[in-house]
């Protein structure tokens, strides 16, 4: 074990001198030279650099992380020879004075034979240096982290829960002599340590003259020093235990980096603190630890931030090759819950979102889709929403009892210390570029339910109260849940009665889902059997299918929302006839139970993009616009199909009539089956009923079906 | 002890360090026993269970404490209530060319010196507490355990050991005499909050130790993580140190956070136990002199006989809601599915009025304290709600964790007497504690509080709830309407049949129970023409059903649902329906 240190610093000399980065730059020459400009104090060595650093054993990079406190010294020494000349003229400060006064008396006192007196070379460092652990590979949790870490460069990750405050380190003590008025050096590497009260020079020692010291504090070098608490992160600690936590210290350039609640990942060295004085003597066996950091990176939370980990890349490079991934990912959500198909495809976009769009003139158009689910009690709508809020990195649950209006948007109030007006953000606010879900939105006030107005359409919260005007952002997407005005959907009421929300704020929801529990015998044997089978078996049945992980489906949305995709000039006129036939439609009906306006159009653009987005497509496709006019139809259905069946006609008998249409629109004989089934779907059928339609009414001479394409052609009668 | 070189009991370290110097001697490096065990575990495993020698380790209790030595063997009954994190000392040094180690130590037995051959080890430490409302009967402190420990102590101290077993046998007596005497009663009503359940008032008299708050941190070594978990009630065979100088000078070490676990948990209030040998403690081993009987069908019935019985003279002759706490006393969460916890089955005993809770509470109660080894029981007040606080919360300042009245071990029961429960305002703590509560009681989990985000750990307590009316602050999965006919007076049972109703209790709990694939076909159409006949029935009510189909069976030492006992699960809940219109 015996380390050369003198070889090894003519290593760390040679890789500071000669790295190359991948841009042909000498890194760190350059980052000596803005320090020798006093542009930056701290100097930052990047393991992964020495592991690049082709002419560097491999050991050596061992012998750094394994021993890490003596190599910043090392790699300290080697700058102290390497610093350039500064190439700016630089101002003196005290420091520089100082410095130049010494190695004056330094000539003039040339017994430097005593060690006390030789001037420690940390005196004279005015920059600070760090070895920084490599980006790659997961960072321990603070329980993986072992004895045999001690003295080792560990990456950990965790929260912030305390911070002292930043105090003055000794780093080296400075005393002058009273009788032969020598400086004398004491280098502190521990917490306390033994302050020097007789001069050791040899003109003292000769003389015996027991010089008084005194202390320098303006000569002395101190460091900033910070100590911290780092916790456990929630997901990291095993069930059944309790989150552990480490001490931390920051030192110079890296203290004031943290504040308590700050989830961060820090790389340093896992030192014992030693024991001094009593304690040591008396053998004391436990050993308190700390780690001294060494870098700092934040973690964000926001999808715009999210930093993919190693595989993910590669495994959403492959789902997004898969034609199924829209179905893929939808299912993955909230597996437990059995069906909605189409209700998990809007929460997938929800949580996918169309762009902002900002105009020229100002006016901001929100990319976030509100959703709002609808229905009896028990359809495991709160499990729909708190599902949604695990899977997207921001998101704020909480209801419309539990929380006033203020609760919700902001609130103004008085700091007990101060007495100033502070603001608070609620809710709304927290879940700034997230998700917010509101459950039980219906039971919600209705004074309390205004101020939501402002945030679904213009995505700010207004407060204009007690000496503060202002407007916070709330860029979130909105998922609220209510109940039906009578607690059950009642069939023999309209579903406006129903709803029981105001219309101004129907409007606001991109698609609004009603889930009803049907008396179904099938759904009812389905559910036994579920019960039965989880009582038999202990766990849940198998689901016939592999969900995605969370970790992966929010890998791929954030990846998704990366892109802004626009709509194809070709694409524009189709979705202007779709939505004018909409408005048609609407008027066309006696009582029009929707309220079709701009909004809608909004909406469609708002769906589509989020599909666009799904497919890592920087442009609208038309299948997107009619997936996208599917799910409004279907949205709307769940409404009222009950309306539907009253008109008498069934799901076949209506597909014959809307391709009738078509037809009769083209005044043409044929549609071609992608036509059709662009048509139907967007009426809210099934591309398995349209099969069914055609072989149906082919079998009547209706039309001829073509057997490859399937195209349609009518016999004319 | 003839044929040992070291004496187990009075001297384990001596026993340690003989072991280490035979496992050195036989060539191993010491360096390889970081988290390895080098046979000290098997020896006093064998000296304890294969030669009886658990009966004479004392146990830690308030007043043993007081006389035991430091640095001999002891035992600690107890739940783990915080676990610390872990510590590093020197485990192994050399001085002189042989290797010593201080495993199981605080301090080193020699000087260590300034040898550069040390090895650092780890150890975690848990804070251990008595678990909370363990009913005297079932509390080993109080036993006369002590009064076998007969080593070579000195002779003074063998007097003062006497004397203390003496007292203690004597306040045994008067508390257990007769469980359901007035005077016993008298006692129960004093304590209202759960704290003070536990009972032995007398027994306070140690100035430094509270009875009711006897911690004590464990030193665990080599065990690893996934054995001991938080909440789990075990038995603690070990170490005691206690030393107090070593803490001295403490503050010369000028931290910005003060050396926590030592400043708050001053070693005069909090003993130590180097942990050597640990056992998990299950509801049988709680019962102290447990009748050694095989768990037949025959004889489980018997006991479910008398056990439902007793329960129906105890509330009043309803025999309906004694089927339904006989249930209730055995539910046990036996599995956890997506949010679901099965096996769970709460009980809201509705219809109480004034004069009915302050006879029938208290039975209920007493009853329920002499069947189980923990229970708490929790009056409701507005007043209570906005200021306890159930869920435990981390404190920074500290570095603890701050026990919450709802932190209890697996299998606790709960009364919650919401008769009590008055109108009144609810502040934010009290609306966060009744949110507490009604996850406790439907997903059988609790938001540990820690400041930056929370926690939820699985729980499994049963929950019986006495009210006026249906609780809607705490929605139990049975709701039945309380009907007593008379107030016959209990009749005393003898501590033989109580034990017997405990060992019940406890093993039919822990039965296995299948549902076969015949009776599969019949529940699930039982089910099917339910729902059609009733649309407001859901996936809760079939739970409800399972887990009464299940309980019911292994009531009677069953393993597999049979169609009679599904037939009595239909009854009882058609009857209960009638009892609710």
């Amino acid at each position: 074990m015996d380390v050369n240190f003198s070889q090894d610093k003519d290593l760390a000399t040679d890789f500071l001198q000669n790295f190359v980065d991948g841009n042909g730059e000498a890194k760190y020459m350059n980052i000596l030279q803005d320090v020798a400009n006093r542009k930056i104090k701290a100097i930052q060595i990047d393991i992964e650099d020495l592991f690049d650093y082709k002419d560097l054993d491999e050991e050596f990079v061992g012998r750094v992380t394994e021993n890490t406190r003596r190599y910043v010294d090392i790699f300290a020494d080697a700058i102290d020879e390497l610093i350039p000349e500064p190439t700016e003229a630089l101002q003196d400060d005290d420091h520089d004075i100082l410095m130049t006064q010494r190695a004056e008396e330094g000539n003039e006192n040339a017994d430097g034979t005593d060690p006390r007196q030789r001037m420690p070379p940390e005196i004279k460092r005015f920059y600070e240096v760090y070895i920084r652990a490599s980006a790659k590979g997961q960072p321990f949790t603070i329980r993986e982290v072992r004895a045999s870490n001690i003295g080792q460069l560990v990456k950990i990750s965790g929260i912030v829960t305390r911070c002292s405050d930043v105090k003055p380190l000794m780093k080296v003590a400075v005393y002058t002599c009273e009788e032969c008025g020598f400086e004398i050096y004491q280098e502190v590497t521990a917490r306390v340590f033994m302050p020097l009260f007789e001069c050791p020079s040899k003109r003292c020692n000769v003389n015996r003259a027991k010089g008084n010291l005194i202390l320098q504090l303006r000569a002395s070098k101190f460091l900033k020093f910070q100590e911290a608490k780092l916790q456990e992160l929630s997901e990291h600690v095993p069930k059944g235990h309790i989150p552990r936590t480490m001490t931390v210290h920051f030192r110079g350039e890296l203290t004031r980096k943290v504040s308590p609640g700050d989830v961060v990942e820090l790389s340093g060295i896992f030192l014992p603190i030693p024991y001094t004085g009593f304690r040591a003597m008396r053998a004391g066996l436990v050993a308190d630890t700390y780690l001294e950091a060494m870098s700092i990176s934040h973690f964000k939370k926001k999808y715009e931030e999210y930093e993919l980990k190693g595989d993910e890349e590669e495994q959403i490079a492959r789902l997004s090759e898969d034609g199924d991934i829209y179905n893929k990912l939808a299912r993955s959500l909230a597996p437990e819950i059995f069906g909605h198909e189409d209700i998990k495809k809007a929460l997938l976009l929800l949580l996918v979102g169309a762009p902002h769009r900002k105009l020229k003139d100002g006016m901001k158009i929100r990319g976030d889709l509100h959703i709002c689910l609808m229905g009896d009690p028990g359809v495991a709508k709160s499990q729909l929403l708190k599902h949604i809020i695990n899977v997207a990195p921001r998101g704020v649950y909480t209801t419309g009892k539990g929380s006033s209006g203020v609760g919700l948007t902001a609130a103004v109030q008085k700091d007990p210390v101060t007495n100033e007006m502070v603001l608070e953000g609620g809710a709304l606010v927290l879940a700034d570029m997230g998700i917010c879900a509101i459950d039980e939105f219906d039971k919600m006030d209705e004074s309390d339910r205004t101020a939501i107005h402002e945030v679904m359409e213009q995505q700010t919260v207004s407060i204009a109260k007690a000496g503060i005007t202002t407007s916070l952002n709330a860029r979130t997407a909105v998922l609220a849940a209510a109940n039906p005005a009578w607690g059950r959907y009642d069939l023999r009421r309209t579903p406006a009665e129903n709803i029981n929300l105001p219309p101004a704020l129907l409007s606001r929801f991109d698609l609004l889902w009603l889930i009803l529990d049907k008396a179904d015998m099938d759904n009812d044997l389905e559910m036994a059997r579920h019960v039965v089978y989880v009582h038999q078996k202990r766990e849940s049945p198998a689901l016939g299918f592999a969900p995605l992980e969370a970790s992966v489906l929010r890998a791929y949305i954030s990846a998704a929302r990366k892109l802004s995709p626009s709509v194809p000039r070709e694409l524009e006129e189709y979705i202007a006839t779709a939505y004018s036939s909409i408005r048609q439609e609407e008027a066309k009906s006696s009582s029009p139970h929707s309220y079709t306006t701009v909004r809608t159009l909004l909406s469609i653009l708002r769906i589509s993009a989020a599909l666009a987005r799904l497919r890592f497509s920087e442009t609208v496709a038309q299948s997107d616009v009619d997936e996208a006019l599917r799910l409004m139809q279907m949205s709307k259905f769940s409404l009222y199909s009950d309306e539907r069946q009253r008109s008498g006609l069934d799901a076949i008998s209506d597909i014959y009539s809307i391709l009738r249409d078509e037809a009769a629109r083209a005044n043409k004989m044929d549609v071609s089956y992608a036509q059709a089934l662009n048509r139907i779907s967007r009426m809210g059928y099934t591309e398995a009923q349209l099969k069914e339609c055609l072989e149906e009414y082919a079998a009547l001479n209706v039309w001829q079906i073509h057997p490859n394409t399937f195209d349609i052609r009518f016999i004319d009668a | 002890m003839v044929g040992r070189p070291y004496d187990c009991l009075a001297n384990p370290l001596g026993a340690v360090r003989f072991s280490f110097e035979k496992a050195v001697s036989s060539g191993s490096d010491p360096a390889s026993f970081d988290r390895n065990d080098w046979g000290v575990a098997d020896l006093f495993r064998e000296f304890l269970f294969d030669n009886d020698g658990l009966n004479q380790v004392p146990m830690l209790t308030p007043s043993t404490v007081k006389w035991v030595q430091p640095n001999s063997l002891v035992r600690f009954r107890g739940m783990i209530q915080d676990m610390l994190g872990n510590e590093f000392y020197v485990g192994a040094y050399k001085s002189n060319d042989t290797w010593n180690t201080n495993k199981f130590t605080d301090v080193s037995q020699y000087p260590m010196g300034t040898s550069s051959h040390t090895r650092i080890w780890e150890r975690r430490l848990l804070y251990c507490v008595p678990v909370p409302g363990l009913n005297s009967w079932a509390d080993a402190t109080s036993d006369g355990v002590v009064n076998t420990y007969a080593t070579s102590a000195s002779r003074e101290k063998r007097q003062r050991d006497n004397c203390s077993v003496s007292d203690e046998v004597e306040m045994q007596d008067s508390n257990n005499a007769i469980p359901d005497s007035p005077s016993a009663k008298k006692m129960r009503d004093v304590e209202s909050l759960p704290q003070e359940n536990m009972t032995d008032c007398g027994m306070i008299m140690v100035p430094d130790f509270d009875r009711n708050n006897f911690p004590c941190l464990v030193k665990i070594y080599d065990t690893p993580e996934s054995d001991l978990k938080l909440n789990d009630v075990l038995e603690f065979i070990g170490v005691l140190t206690f030393d107090t100088d070593v803490k001295n000078g403490e503050h010369e070490l000028e931290n910005c956070f003060d050396q926590e676990e030592l400043v708050n948990l001053p070693p005069s209030k909090v003993p130590r136990l180097h942990c050597l040998v640990h056992r998990k403690l299950s509801p049988i081993d709680m019962i102290l002199r447990s009748p050694t009987i095989e768990p037949k069908p025959h004889l489980m019935k018997e006991i479910r006989e008398s056990l439902l019985r007793h329960l129906t003279v105890v509330l009043g002759d309803d025999d309906l809601a004694a089927n339904f706490i006989l249930l209730h006393l055995l539910s046990k969460v036996h599995i956890r599915v997506d949010s679901i916890a099965v096996g769970k089955l709460s009980l809201n005993l509705t219809c109480f009025d004034k004069s009915s809770i302050s006879v029938f509470g208290n039975r209920i109660n007493d009853a329920v304290k002499n069947l189980l080894p923990f229970s708490q029981c929790i009056p409701l007040t507005v007043e209570f709600l906005n200021t306890a606080s159930l869920a435990p919360v981390k404190d920074y300042q500290t570095n603890r964790l701050v026990p919450g009245a709802l932190q209890c071990a697996e299998g606790s029961h709960f009364t919650i007497d919401e008769t009590q429960l008055q109108s009144g305002t609810l502040n934010s703590n009290g609306i966060e504690n009744t949110r507490l509560l009604k996850d406790l009681m439907e997903f059988q989990k609790l938001e540990y509080d820690f400041k930056y985000y929370k926690m939820q750990m699985d729980t499994d307590v049963q929950i019986l709830i006495l009210s006026e009316g249906k609780s809607n602050i705490l929605p139990a999965d049975i709701v039945i309407p309380f009907h007593p006919s008379s107030v016959g007076p209990t009749t005393v049972v003898d501590e033989q049949t109580l034990n017997a109703w405990r060992w019940y209790l406890a093993t039919a709990r822990s039965l296995p129970h299948t549902i076969g694939e015949d009776m599969q076909k019949v529940v699930e159409d039982d089910m099917v023409a339910a729902r059609q006949a009733d649309r407001s029935l859901g996936t809760e009510d079939f739970n409800r059903w399972l887990t009464m189909g299940r309980l019911m069976g292994v009531s009677f030492g069953e393993t597999c649902l049979s169609h009679e006992h599904w037939q009595m699960v239909k009854e009882m809940e058609r009857l209960r329906k009638e009892r609710l219109k």
